[in-house]
Parts: structure tokens; C-alpha cells; sequence
């Protein structure tokens, strides 16, 4: 086995790791009697300058200065690094979004466990990482536990908060038992191919026609583990209070990073079964699961005041939209589903970013009815909500758009030749359409309190420090440009990805 | 190019608006004028340099390859008096809401951002950039209506909201059949008119597309967002929505629906034509039950667009000429009509409420008269362009229709006559009759007479119309011009 390659393919994470245990030892060793704002500074910035660090080293690896053998590295790890300008684009994308949430973190600290709360955030970015890139049952396994681990934790961060504490632990038992489902079936997909790299897709191919009523049975079980983990109804339970609950920056990470983590692997995992004759008994499987969260996740959204937990409905909505794109089964469904993943994550990271900022010192859960009049005191931090909103709602020339319409195009195209309407996926494509009405009444709802209220805003009147002002400026750029200017990404995904 | 520079200023119009403080208020509504006029002036430059039937000024370049998504607009004579009226409506719009002082900066960001969307879906000949326009139109109907409206305002502007959102959403369903129906892998409306549908696809997916836009066109039983939006939103924002967003929704159904599957249209056309005639009669008879002037005029516009939708039914010739005059010529009075109900009378009694008007002719003769000139204008007298195109469209209707349809859109008319002779004598010429403090102080009010903008709005809109009625050959050359090319695949 060639070290030096396997180094070289783990430098990001090499450096993740170091800042992540610079950060606790400097908080440790040197800044015990400093006050929380200066440690978690301190702590931002050795935390920060890692992630900057990985994303330089991946971008080095991108472009080939620090050149792989991507085929070596995928035998010579039996799939556990997949690395590919795909693989290694969506692991930039996730480092740079935990770049991202670090700052909000910093702002408001929830808790005197400083360094362990950036060190825990660092761990699930790096576990989300290997997500995507491990193309190994066990590897991607494990990486899915480091992740959900991390954010178990993350969640109960905030001491002082009884919810904080509940919500953890709902968020620890539901995880935990989704984790033995997904375990399960992947012992049964082990069991029928006697292979864990799933990186070549033979093996599964066989399978499937030798055995294909246990592959379904093992899909089924991966379904309801993943479906917990992106937050699939009726696997969502856990969801809104986590969201609600836990502190914002971990509620954004948890909408965001993980779940284009989880997507990606679901993505993955069923890629070998996804062929035209593939396993039919899934796609009605697949069906059920977005029909049911599409209405849930809308249906729930409509009676929510606590905003954090409308972005939870919504969140849990939109992993049904996500599995319309999954379903199509074609490359350009996977495309799209990636495309939306990527566009979702991005404006709702954008949207709780503005909440983070706006009500995380308000010393209690923020009502949607808190930001009444808030463009009056925030003009421009109203302004970017209406855009992350927006995007959410899927309203053009917005990312969200494109992100969706994405999603219908491929869901179509998958069959588009159809005789009767019940054929093809134009039924869902309908009835995620009149879902998507639906979700436009409360995310107005949301706009409405911002915007048309004349009351004058109790928000936050603080600063939101430079750092926190350039995430949301930097996020709400990318959700209109990728709205405007999408060809460049889904060609980027078209090319690599599939 | 030129067309596109419509789009182009409104959103940068809307773009500085937004970014100037609020309290330049004085400063804002000039450069709104600025904006609008400038807009007007594009639309008008363009009116000017055509000339033939064909499609002119198109740009073509692709957008998001992988989609089959393309930039491609251009105009014909079908979109030309579209584009003069939105020019006219939001040029008379900044005017009559010359005295706007509340968050101006943001009325004028969400006003133009609003208007822009409408110049471009006007201006799209791809289907993926007209729905683009068309959904950024929605957004700000909400926040000018729910900010800046009056009674029931956060009411009304979610149902508008939402009956245009789910219009938006059949739309994009019949828009993905299309692309995938055709073949062709593209958006483009010319390709796409050019493609073989078979029959049994255009029956099915005519209704989808037609019913998609005939929502915004407030066609009965879809209507009802309209009369209470109307009501509801701000004058400058009534005006916009009367004269041109039901517009949009008359022109996708003629642009799209008719013009890509000409098959559909013929098998589903008696059906629009019974649903026109329910909206004329409909939309009059209630108008004549209405206490509030402002519902009248929204029940009005309900029952003109009754006639746009009934024009588009004929599929020939003369009556689809008659269906885009009429909305040019409805834009244009139907804007003026809210104009005067709601800014005029309005910031001057206080009220809306027909039964407390008290004998307006005595203290405010010179806009009573304005009034009853446009309340003529509806009615379609001889000399305004409502008479044009109402006469095409019977004339056409007669053609193609059963006279059943006829006779009924002619009792639409006489209702018509009916109600606006009747709301006049209520407004103008009747005692009040509530028995409220109100209209005793009523009867007490001196009224000044019409301010310079208003008089200046007033006289571009009625200008408007009378100048296409007395010369109505200006418009419809170039309308009857570019439908024949239309037409022609219906005949084939």
C-alpha cells in the first residue's frame, strides 16, 4: 500500500484535524482564565484557519497540483476513498459551508465548553466529508456515526436549556435506531454481494437478479435509516424539535451539511440498483416516502409560530422533493437531486443564519412574531431573508428555482412517454407542484411578518460582526447567482458527478 | 436590444428606488417617473419602428444549456400594444400616486421590480424565461398589496398570491409536457409553434396551459382574487393589476396556449366561449350589486376581460384582433377607472362606499365629468377604443360561435350599460342615503379640484383610448397583421 498517496489524499483532513486539537489545547492549555467571548474567538480562528487550510489543499487536488491516482486510491482502500472532482468538489462544498456556520457559532455562545463546540462542528464537517467520498458500506458507515455522533452532542450543547437536553436525546434514540436499521441493511447487502466496496456496482447487479427480494428487503432497511437521517417522513419525528431546540448554528448545520451528506450517500447507495429494469419494488417504496413528507413537511409548516421550527417542516418538505429527483433513477435525476441539495442547503443556511443572528440573545425561542418590523432596524438582513426565503419557496431568479424546476424536468424525463396519467412521474410532479403552492403561504407568512409589520422591531440590536455579515452577504450572493447564472454548476455536476 | 431596454430600466428603476432612503420621497417619485417614462418612451420607440407582421428585435442566446433553457425574446403586433399599455399604466400610476410618502423607496423597488416582470413576459419568446418573468410578477403584487393596501389588505393579497401561484404551478406543469411532448428538447415558443402534437396530446394538455393563465385573466370560477386584490391594493398597484397583470394571463392563453397547440384550442374553444360569456354577464351583474365603488370597477374589469377570453374563443381573425384590442383597450380605462375611484374620489371624500357619495357633480363637477367620460369609455361608446374591440369581438364570435353565445355576451352589454349608468347616477347625482355622521360631513366638504399629475394621468389614459378609437387602423393593423401568421396554422 502506497502511504505517501493515501497522505496526500487526506492532507485536507490531516489539517482539519490538527486545528481541531490546536483549538482544544490552546483553550486547555493557554486560555483557562480568558473570558468565553475571547476563547471562542481564539478558537474561531484556529478552527477557521484549518477549514481554510483543507479547502486550499482541496482545491490543490481539484486542479491536479497535488495529483492522485484516483483508481489506485479507490482498489487500495477497498472504496473508502473515492475521490473524484465530483467527490472531491461536493467535500469542498461541505468544508466550505462548516466554514461557514463557524462564525454564527462564535457569536453566540451557548455554552462554557468552548473549544469542544467548534471541535464537535469540525468533527461532523470532517465526517461528512468521508461521507461523500467513501464508496465502502463499513467506511461510509462509520463516517455517517462520526457525523451523527458529533451533532448528538452538538445538540445537548446547550446547557442551560431543558429543551436543548430533550431534544438531544429524542435526536440520540431516533438516530440511534435509525443507525441499527441502516446497519441491518447493510449486512444484508454484504450478505448478498460479499462485497462492501459498492464503488463498482457489479457485484449488485448479480445480486439483484439472483436474489432480488432481499435486496429490496435490504433497501428497505437503508431507506429508513438514511430516511431518519435526512429527515424523510414519517421518519422525521425528530426533526422539528431538534431544529427548534438545539442551538441555531448546529439546527443550520444539521438542515445543511448533513443532509447534502445524506443525500449524496443515499445517492450512492442505490446507484447500483438504479438501472431502467432495476428494482422495481423501490420506486413505490420511494414514492410513499416523498408523497408523505412533501405533506407533512407543508401541511405541518402552515400552524408553526416558532420559525425555526417552520424551517424544520420545511426541511423535511423538501427531502420529498429531493426523493422526486431520486426517483427518476436516471443520471440526470441524480443531477438534480444533488443540484437541489446544494441550492437548498445553501439558502437554508442562509435563512437560519439571518434567525442565528437576529434572535439567538433574545434569551428565549424566537416567534416568527418577533421579526415584526424588522426591515425597519435590519434593512439588509431582512432583505437577505427574503432572498434565502424566497429561494426556499422556489420563487425565480432564485436558486431555489432552478433548483426545483431541475427536479420536475428530471422526473419527467425519466419516462416521458406516457399513455395515462398515472404513468411516469407526472402525477408527483403535480403534486409536488400543489405542495409547493402550499409552502408559499407560510413562507410568506414568514416575509409578511418581516416586511409589512409597521410595530418596531425587539430583535437583536447588536452588530453581527463582520464575520457573520460576510457569511450572509456571501450566501445570499451565491443563492441569486445560482438563480441567474445556473448553467455552469449543473453542467459541473452533469460532467462529474454522475 | 431597444425592446429589451423596457425590462432592463424598470429593474434598474427599481434597483436605485430601492436603494434611495426613504425619507426622498420628493426625490424618488421623479426619478419613479423617470423610470416609468423612460420605459414608455422605449415601448413607444419600438411601436414606431415596426412595421411587418413577422417577429422583430429577437436575441437568441442560450442560458442553461443542459435544460434546453434559451434567452430569446423579440415582439410582434400581438405583444406592441401590450408593451404601450404597461408603459401608459405605470407611467399614470407613478402620477396618480404622486403624494405617496410611506416607505416610497420600497413602493417604487417593489412597483418596478413588478412592472419589469410584466415588459418581460411580453417580450419572451422562450417558455422557461416567460414563466421566469411571470413568477417574479407575483412576488411584488404581494408586498405592494399587503403593505400599502387598504381594508382586508394581508387578506386579499395571499389569495391573490395564491390563485397566481397555482396558476404558476399548472403552468410549469404544461410547460415541462411541452418540452418533453415536442421532442425538440427546447423552450423556445417558435420552435415549439413549429413542432407535430398530436391530437390527443394538445386536448390534454390545452387545458392544463389555458387554465394555467386564464387564472391571472380572472376567468370565472378563478375570479374571485380579483375583485377583492383590486379592492384591496394600493391605486398605483389596482391600476397595474387591472390593466396589465390580467393581461399576462389573456396573453400567455392567446401566445401560448392557443399559439403552440392550435388543435386544443379548436377542440376546447366552445367551452372558453360558454366560461367568457358566464365572466361578461357574471362579472356585470354583480357589479351592479356592489356598495363599494371600488368592487364595482373590479367586478367590471372581471366582465371586460370576459370579453378578451371570448375574442381568443372565436379562433379567427376579427375576433382575436377584437381579444388584444380589448385588452389594450381595457388596460388602459380599466386603470384609469381605478385611478379615479381610488386616488381621485377617493383621497378627497374618504370613502368608497357608493351611499355615502352625496351629490359629487355639485362640488366636484370637473372629475365627476372626467368619470362619467371614462365610465362611457367602459361602456364602449363610439369613439373610445372599448367600442373597437368589442365590436371585433362580437363580430368575430358571430362568425364562429353559436348566436346562443352572442345573444348572451348581448346581455352582457346591456348589463354593462345598466350598471355603469347606475353606479354614475350613485356617485354623482344621489342624495346620500346613509344615515351615518359621515356623510353629513360629507355634505359639508369642499373639494379642490384635480391636481397637475393627476390631470396629467387622466389625460394620457382617456388620450390613449379616445386616440384608438377614433384611429383604431394605428393598433390592429399590426395585431391582425401578426395573429394571420397565427392563424394560418389553425386553418392548416
Amino acid at each position: 500500500m502506497d502511504y505517501q498517496l493515501i497522505f496526500n489524499a487526506l492532507l485536507p483532513d490531516l489539517i482539519v484535524v490538527v486545528s481541531l486539537f490546536v483549538a482544544l489545547g490552546v483553550d486547555y492549555g493557554c486560555m483557562r482564565q480568558a473570558g468565553i467571548r475571547d476563547r471562542a474567538n481564539k478558537a474561531l480562528q484556529i478552527c477557521s484557519l484549518g477549514l481554510i487550510g483543507g479547502l486550499v489543499v482541496l482545491v490543490l487536488q481539484l486542479n491536479g497540483t497535488l495529483s492522485l491516482d484516483y483508481s489506485e486510491l479507490l482498489d487500495a482502500t477497498h472504496g473508502q476513498l473515492m475521490l473524484s472532482p465530483s467527490t472531491l468538489a461536493l467535500k469542498w462544498l461541505l468544508f466550505a459551508l462548516g466554514l461557514a456556520v463557524l462564525p454564527l457559532a462564535a457569536r453566540h455562545m451557548v455554552t462554557v465548553q468552548v473549544s469542544e463546540y467548534f471541535a464537535l462542528l469540525l468533527l461532523a464537517t470532517l465526517g461528512m466529508g468521508f461521507m461523500v467520498t467513501s464508496r465502502n458500506l463499513l467506511g461510509a458507515f462509520v463516517a455517517l456515526e462520526v457525523v451523527s455522533l458529533s451533532l448528538y452532542a452538538l445538540c445537548a450543547l446547550h446547557q442551560t436549556s431543558r429543551a436543548s437536553a430533550e431534544a438531544a436525546l429524542k435526536y440520540l434514540t431516533y438516530g440511534g435506531v435509525s443507525s441499527a436499521f441502516l446497519l441491518f441493511g447493510i449486512s444484508y447487502l454484504f450478505g448478498v454481494t460479499g462485497e462492501l466496496d459498492i464503488s463498482q456496482g457489479l457485484l449488485m447487479k448479480e445480486a439483484l437478479i439472483r436474489a432480488p427480494m432481499l435486496v429490496t428487503v435490504a433497501y428497505l432497511f437503508i431507506l429508513v435509516g438514511l430516511g431518519f437521517k435526512i429527515a424523510v417522513a414519517p421518519f422525521h419525528l425528530w426533526a422539528p424539535d431538534v431544529y427548534q431546540s438545539a442551538p441555531t448554528p448546529v439546527a443550520a448545520w444539521v438542515a445543511s451539511g448533513s443532509k447534502i451528506a445524506g443525500v449524496v450517500l443515499l445517492l450512492a447507495l442505490l446507484k447500483p440498483v438504479s438501472m431502467p429494469s432495476g428494482n422495481t419494488a423501490i420506486i413505490p417504496m420511494l414514492a410513499i416516502l416523498a408523497v408523505v413528507s412533501m405533506a407533512v413537511g407543508n401541511l405541518g409548516a402552515l400552524r408553526q409560530i416558532n420559525i425555526k421550527r417552520l424551517l424544520a417542516y420545511s426541511a423535511i418538505a423538501n427531502a420529498g422533493y429531493l426523493l422526486v429527483a431520486i426517483l427518476a433513477f436516471t443520471e440526470e435525476g441524480r443531477a438534480a437531486a444533488v443540484y437541489y441539495a446544494v441550492v437548498y442547503a445553501v439558502a437554508t443556511l442562509g435563512a437560519f443564519a439571518v434567525v442565528a443572528v437576529l434572535s439567538d440573545r433574545l434569551g428565549r425561542e424566537a416567534q416568527i412574531d418577533d421579526f415584526r418590523g424588522c426591515w425597519k432596524a435590519r434593512p439588509w438582513l431582512s432583505l437577505a431573508l427574503l432572498i434565502f426565503v424566497l429561494s426556499l419557496a422556489g420563487i425565480p431568479p432564485l436558486a431555489g428555482f432552478v433548483g426545483k424546476f431541475y427536479l420536475f424536468f428530471a422526473a419527467i424525463q425519466s419516462h416521458s412517454q406516457i399513455g395515462h396519467w398515472s404513468e411516469g412521474l407526472y402525477w408527483l410532479v403535480a403534486l409536488a407542484l400543489g405542495f409547493s403552492v402550499v409552502a408559499l403561504y407560510y413562507y410568506l407568512k414568514v416575509l409578511k411578518a418581516v416586511f409589512v409589520s409597521e410595530e418596531t422591531c425587539k430583535l437583536d440590536k447588536d452588530s453581527i460582526g463582520w464575520s457573520s455579515g460576510a457569511v450572509i452577504l456571501i450566501l445570499s450572493v451565491i443563492t441569486v447567482g445560482l438563480g441567474v447564472w445556473p448553467g455552469p454548476l449543473i453542467e459541473f455536476i452533469g460532467q462529474f458527478l454522475i | 436590444m431597444t425592446a429589451l431596454l423596457t425590462v432592463i430600466i424598470s429593474f434598474l428603476g427599481a434597483l436605485v428606488c430601492g436603494l434611495m432612503p426613504a425619507g426622498l420621497h420628493r426625490r424618488i417619485r421623479w426619478v419613479a417617473l423617470l423610470t416609468a417614462g423612460l420605459g414608455l418612451a422605449t415601448a413607444f420607440c419600438c411601436a414606431l419602428r415596426y412595421s411587418g407582421p413577422d417577429m422583430v428585435d429577437e436575441i437568441n442566446s442560450t442560458w442553461i444549456a443542459s435544460l434546453g433553457v434559451s434567452f430569446v425574446t423579440g415582439y410582434d403586433g400581438i405583444s406592441l400594444p401590450l408593451l404601450l399599455v404597461t408603459g401608459l399604466v405605470a407611467v399614470s400610476g407613478v402620477l396618480f400616486t404622486w403624494n405617496l410618502d410611506h416607505r416610497a423607496n420600497q413602493f417604487y423597488a417593489f412597483y418596478f421590480a413588478l412592472i419589469g416582470g410584466v415588459y418581460g413576459v411580453f417580450l419572451s419568446l422562450d417558455l422557461f424565461l416567460l414563466f421566469v418573468f411571470y413568477e417574479i410578477a407575483i412576488v411584488p403584487k404581494y408586498f405592494l398589496i399587503a403593505i400599502w393596501g387598504g381594508a382586508k389588505r394581508e387578506y386579499a393579497a395571499m389569495k391573490l398570491v395564491m390563485y397566481s401561484f397555482g396558476g404558476s404551478a399548472l403552468l410549469l406543469l404544461g410547460m415541462l409536457a411541452l418540452y418533453f411532448g415536442s421532442g425538440l428538447n427546447t423552450f423556445n415558443l417558435l420552435e415549439l409553434m413549429e413542432a407535430n402534437f398530436s391530437g390527443g396530446f394538445q386536448s390534454v394538455v390545452f387545458p392544463i396551459l389555458f387554465l394555467g393563465f386564464a387564472i391571472l385573466a380572472g376567468m370565472w370560477p378563478f375570479h374571485t382574487w380579483a375583485p377583492t386584490g383590486h379592492a384591496a391594493a394600493p391605486t398605483a398597484a389596482s391600476m397595474l393589476l387591472a390593466g396589465v397583470v390580467m393581461k399576462l394571463g389573456a396573453y400567455g392563453c392567446l401566445r401560448v396556449a392557443v399559439g403552440v397547440l392550435p388543435e386544443g384550442a379548436m377542440v376546447w374553444a366552445p367551452w372558453i366561449a360558454v366560461f367568457a360569456v358566464v365572466n361578461i354577464v357574471y362579472g356585470a351583474l354583480v357589479a351592479l350589486r356592489q356598495e363599494d365603488f371600488k368592487y364595482v370597477i373590479g367586478y367590471s374589469s372581471v366582465s371586460h376581460m370576459g370579453f378578451v377570453l371570448l375574442g381568443i374563443a372565436t379562433l379567427n381573425l376579427t375576433g382575436m384582433t377584437g381579444a388584444v384590442l380589448q385588452m389594450f383597450s381595457h388596460g388602459v380605462i380599466g386603470a384609469l377607472l381605478f385611478a379615479l375611484v381610488g386616488t381621485v374620489i377617493y383621497s378627497r371624500t374618504q370613502t368608497r362606499m357608493l351611499d355615502q357619495l352625496h351629490r359629487l357633480i355639485d362640488r366636484m363637477p370637473g372629475i365627476a365629468w372626467v368619470f362619467i367620460v371614462a365610465g362611457l369609455a367602459s361602456m364602449g361608446l363610439p369613439g373610445f377604443s372599448g367600442f373597437v374591440s368589442e365590436l371585433y369581438v362580437l363580430l368575430g364570435a358571430w362568425g364562429s360561435l353559436s348566436g346562443w353565445v352572442v345573444a348572451a355576451a348581448g346581455v352582457g352589454i346591456l348589463a354593462t350599460f345598466g350598471y355603469t349608468l347606475v353606479k354614475i347616477h350613485e356617485a354623482f347625482f344621489r342624495e346620500g342615503t346613509a344615515d351615518s355622521e359621515g356623510s353629513k360631513r360629507l355634505e359639508q366638504a369642499d373639494y379642490p379640484p384635480m391636481t397637475l399629475p393627476e390631470k396629467a394621468g387622466v389625460t394620457l389614459l382617456l388620450g390613449a383610448s379616445i386616440l384608438v378609437g377614433i384611429c383604431p387602423w394605428l393598433l390592429t393593423n399590426h395585431i391582425s397583421g401578426s395573429l394571420e401568421l397565427l392563424i394560418d396554422r389553425l386553418a392548416n
